[in-house]
């Protein structure tokens, strides 16, 4: 063999060990952070972001479906999947994204929804410069467009088209509910404001102390930081 | 009248606008019978959580009240006995989270600031006369 025969079999090589590592893991498919962040890897990682109680559920129902090896697999290997440190193999993504929805029940199902919806679905960001006497109007409109994003808000159409089951029959109607709590939710969230903004007026009435008081208000489609002053004095 | 409307949250106003039927009428088209009392438990779960989560909302917010008194007092305390300290406190609210920082700056750092000052000029009146 000579040196081009040496070159060529590196480079096939090379070619057929991307090809094995972009279909096992998922790891190497070009396209930039979007089509990253819907990996088969990725998707698991943000699947075991799911609340203790949620998670937990579907570990039990892991355990029932595979096994228990694999299961224990699974939970020691579970802050290293959630952490990045290692890439699921397809056939984690696969049973867990793909096989174990058939099995699940509703709830759990609405609950990944409900996660999946507040990790993908495009999130807004404000910053406010307020103060006491006219937050309200300065606010209002920002919190009821936040708030209505709830019933507009959708996953991207990639993870749709990959996780097929969460835009099938009694998904959509999780999600019209979903929607209708979210946005209760947010409701209910600056339901309290007029006693919150009582108590920063109470605070910022120390002038001798200058505080700088910033509030933050995080709803599940958007946040609002606020910056809040003392109220404006006015002559006469 | 154009106030009142844009108020966020008017007094006595119900803090779920959306009832419990709503959010079920909206849920359950095109379902069959047992789908359709799966959405139904669920949306009453779903009212259950919000009632829970409306009354952690009261306490965190009451809890955040107390909290603020204490570092009102306590900020006042430290400014009559210390002349530079800072604190930086953290809240959780009904709505999210409040930040509040109080420093204050006393002699020691105008003493500093007219050391330097005063170095500064002695520097460039040295340059200026070597020159």
């Amino acid at each position: 063999m000579n040196t081009i025969d040496y070159i060529l079999l590196f480079l096939v090589s090379a070619a057929v060990l991307f090809v094995f590592l972009d279909y096992r893991f998922g790891l190497l498919t070009f396209g930039g952070a979007k089509k990253k962040e819907f990996a088969n890897s990725s998707l698991v990682s943000t699947l075991l972001g799911l609340n203790d109680s949620a998670l937990s559920e579907l570990l039990g129902l892991y355990k029932r479906e595979f096994g228990p090896g694999p299961a224990r697999y699974a939970r020691r290997t579970l802050k290293k999947w959630k952490a990045g440190e290692v890439q699921p193999a397809t056939q984690t993504f696969e049973r867990f994204l793909l096989q174990l929805p058939k099995v699940m029940s509703f709830e759990l199902k609405c609950e990944v929804l409900r996660h999946f919806m507040e990790e993908y679905a495009a999130r807004d960001s404000y910053e406010l410069d307020v103060s006491t006497d006219d937050w309200e109007e300065k606010l209002d409109p920002l919190v009821e467009q936040i708030i209505d994003k709830a019933f507009t808000a959708n996953l991207p159409a990639e993870l749709e088209s990959k996780l097929e089951w969460l835009v099938e029959g009694d998904m959509q109607a999780a999600r019209a509910m979903l929607r209708a709590s979210q946005a209760a939710e947010g409701r209910l969230m600056v339901s309290m404001l007029h006693e919150e903004f009582e108590n920063f007026e109470r605070l910022l009435g120390e002038k001798h102390l200058k505080p700088r008081v910033t509030h933050v208000l995080e709803f599940p489609y958007g946040t609002i930081k606020l910056n809040v002053k003392r109220r404006v004095a006015k002559n006469g | 009248m154009d106030e009142e409307r844009t108020e966020l949250v008017p007094k006595k106003q119900s803090l779920f606008p959306i009832s419990g039927e709503d959010i079920v009428d909206n849920a359950l088209q095109n379902l069959d019978e047992s789908q359709a009392r799966k959405v139904t438990e669920k949306a009453a779960d779903e009212m259950v959580r919000l009632a829970v989560e409306k009354k952690k909302a009261e306490y965190r917010n009451s809890a955040a009240q107390d909290e603020m008194q204490n570092l009102i007092r306590n900020a006042n305390l430290l400014d009559q006995r210390v002349s530079d300290y800072k604190i930086n406190s953290t809240f959780e609210t009904a709505s999210g989270t409040t930040n509040v920082e109080i420093k204050k700056s006393g002699a020691r750092t105008i003493l500093i600031a007219v050391a330097v000052g005063v170095i500064v000029l002695i520097m460039v009146v040295a340059y200026l006369g070597l020159r």
